[in-house]
């Protein structure tokens, strides 16, 4: 089989982050190896049993990869062929180096993005991340107006993102704004958009949730009703139009009202690979959650190349010949790639299954069970557990 | 197809956040923005290298010297090129 080359690099920087966002995307056991030690008093807002099973499980002395070890990560990946870099979390902006880290990626040649709620960016940093030669900065909102906003996030927060993104704008930043849509902000999607054009983003991804890592957790509070999705949809349509030419307008739809799987990472290994806070390198962000049983190859012990060519987890669903059917004799299956492999493991527990979205999958009923749960309920609004931070040994004081 | 009208006095650039680079594995040319990249063909390239301030009339022109071709048959390239980036918001005007 002929290896791709990768496009894009996720660096996860730190899992820590000052949100809480029930949705968060990031590992809720983490990695073994970011948690120190246990701290009981770490979040009292969760009562999750597993937070703290994560830190007795704590490989003590690997800690957050140095600035030095990521210079070496970007380095490989501009060998490779990657072009863009994108700076993620936790958020980002919680280590001191991001600056000299978007420097060093843009003097590699790389296209540079930071994904980040906000929180920690000041006038100060917004001018040292311009003048490191940011790209472009990809600014999160919860809602469009801070008492609901400040609930999803579990922190005080909208208010201090307003300013920030008057501050990326006023540094000439080009900015795009990403909102995680679910059933507590769908239905203000309206507001949610008139909030993005009265900030002069050049771009708005409004996103249904998607379920792995927390957002799985919370599912049954998240996922929206068939009608909010219809009504959802209407607007962004409407809003794409009527934006046409001032402000790029991507919807996501939640996939779990299609019945096809999504094209997830344009196919395992074949565009983009994630870089953890340790330096596990993953197909995918939520992989090392999603499918435990898969070994992932750590930068400190293997190169870039030789993760990407020749491991395992790369390897282990590139391609086609991995499919098991409906997906092998599928017409579509250079189109959407048997979907995701994450959501076939925490769906059906097996990786390798076709995407339960898909209608032809032996699996689908699990998926419309979630939906019937979900629609046939009169409790609008269910509880959710909060994202609890990593008690994470920091490589930067 | 839709007539592609535009006035040969615009001055196309690069839209704030789109850099034009070399991809070193292919040796092509390819605009990068945010969550984007595409490739260029040779002629997009050509075009797209010389919004630097220019009208579109002067890159016609300057193309037309280059390539030693008929200005009026490169127009209509030159604007069909500059006309698509525009509607994927990879160039902009003025």
């Amino acid at each position: 089989m002929r290896i791709p080359r990768p496009y894009a690099l996720l660096a996860e920087i730190t899992y820590r982050c000052p949100l809480h966002c029930p949705y968060c995307s990031n590992p809720r056991h983490y990695c073994r190896a970011t948690a120190s030690v246990a701290d009981p008093g770490a979040d009292r807002r969760s009562a999750h049993p597993t937070a703290a099973l994560s830190t007795t499980r704590a490989i003590a002395d690997k800690g957050e990869l140095s600035a030095e070890e990521w210079k070496r990560v970007i380095r490989e990946a501009a060998a490779l062929g990657v072009l863009q870099i994108g700076f993620s979390g936790g958020e980002p902006l919680a280590r001191r180096d991001l600056e000299e880290l978007v420097r060093f990626a843009r003097e590699t040649n790389l296209y540079t993005n930071v994904i980040t709620s906000g929180i920690g960016l000041d006038g100060n940093r917004v001018r040292a991340l311009r003048s490191a030669g940011l790209d472009s900065i990809q600014l999160s909102f919860q809602s469009d107006e801070s008492s609901l906003a400040d609930e999803i996030a579990g922190a005080s927060a909208h208010r201090r993102k307003l300013d920030v993104a008057a501050k990326i704008r006023d540094a000439g930043i080009p900015l795009s704004l990403n909102f995680v849509i679910h059933r507590r902000n769908i239905d203000r999607l309206r507001r949610i958009i008139e909030l993005a054009e009265s900030l002069g983003a050049q771009r708005v991804e409004l996103a249904n949730v998607q379920f792995y890592g927390w957002a799985f957790l919370n599912r049954a509070a998240l996922l929206p009703t068939r009608e909010q999705v219809i009504r959802a949809r209407e607007i962004a349509a409407a809003a794409k139009a009527r934006l046409a030419g001032t402000i790029d307008i991507f919807y996501v739809l939640p996939d779990y009202y299609e019945t096809r799987p999504k094209p997830c990472l344009n196919g395992w290994g074949q565009r983009y690979l994630t870089v953890n806070p340790i330096g596990d390198v993953l197909p995918c962000p939520t992989a090392s959650s999603a499918i435990p049983y898969l070994r992932f190859e750590n930068v400190r012990t293997r190169s870039l190349d030789w993760i990407w060519q020749e491991s395992e987890s790369f390897n282990r669903f590139r391609g086609t010949e991995w499919m098991p059917e409906p997906c092998r004799s599928c017409p579509q299956k250079e189109i959407d790639f048997g979907g995701c492999r994450c959501q076939a493991a925490l769906l059906t527990g097996n990786a390798a299954n076709t995407d339960p979205v898909c209608e032809f999958s032996p699996n689908r009923t699990l998926v419309d069970a979630v939906l019937r749960d979900i629609n046939s309920s009169s409790d609008h609004v269910r509880d959710w557990i909060y994202r609890v931070n990593p008690n994470v040994k920091s490589s930067v004081a | 197809m839709r007539a592609i009208t535009i006035s040969g006095s615009v001055q196309p650039r690069l839209t704030s956040g789109v850099r034009l680079q070399t991809d070193s594995v292919t040796s092509k040319s390819v605009l990068l923005y945010p969550e984007g990249i595409i490739e260029l063909n040779e002629t997009a390239h050509e075009i797209v290298s010389r919004c630097d301030g220019r009208s579109v009339a002067e890159i016609v022109q300057a193309l037309a010297k280059e390539y030693d071709a008929d200005a009026a048959a490169l127009a209509s390239d030159v604007r069909e090129t500059l006309f698509d980036l525009h509607r994927r918001k990879l160039i902009e005007w003025t």
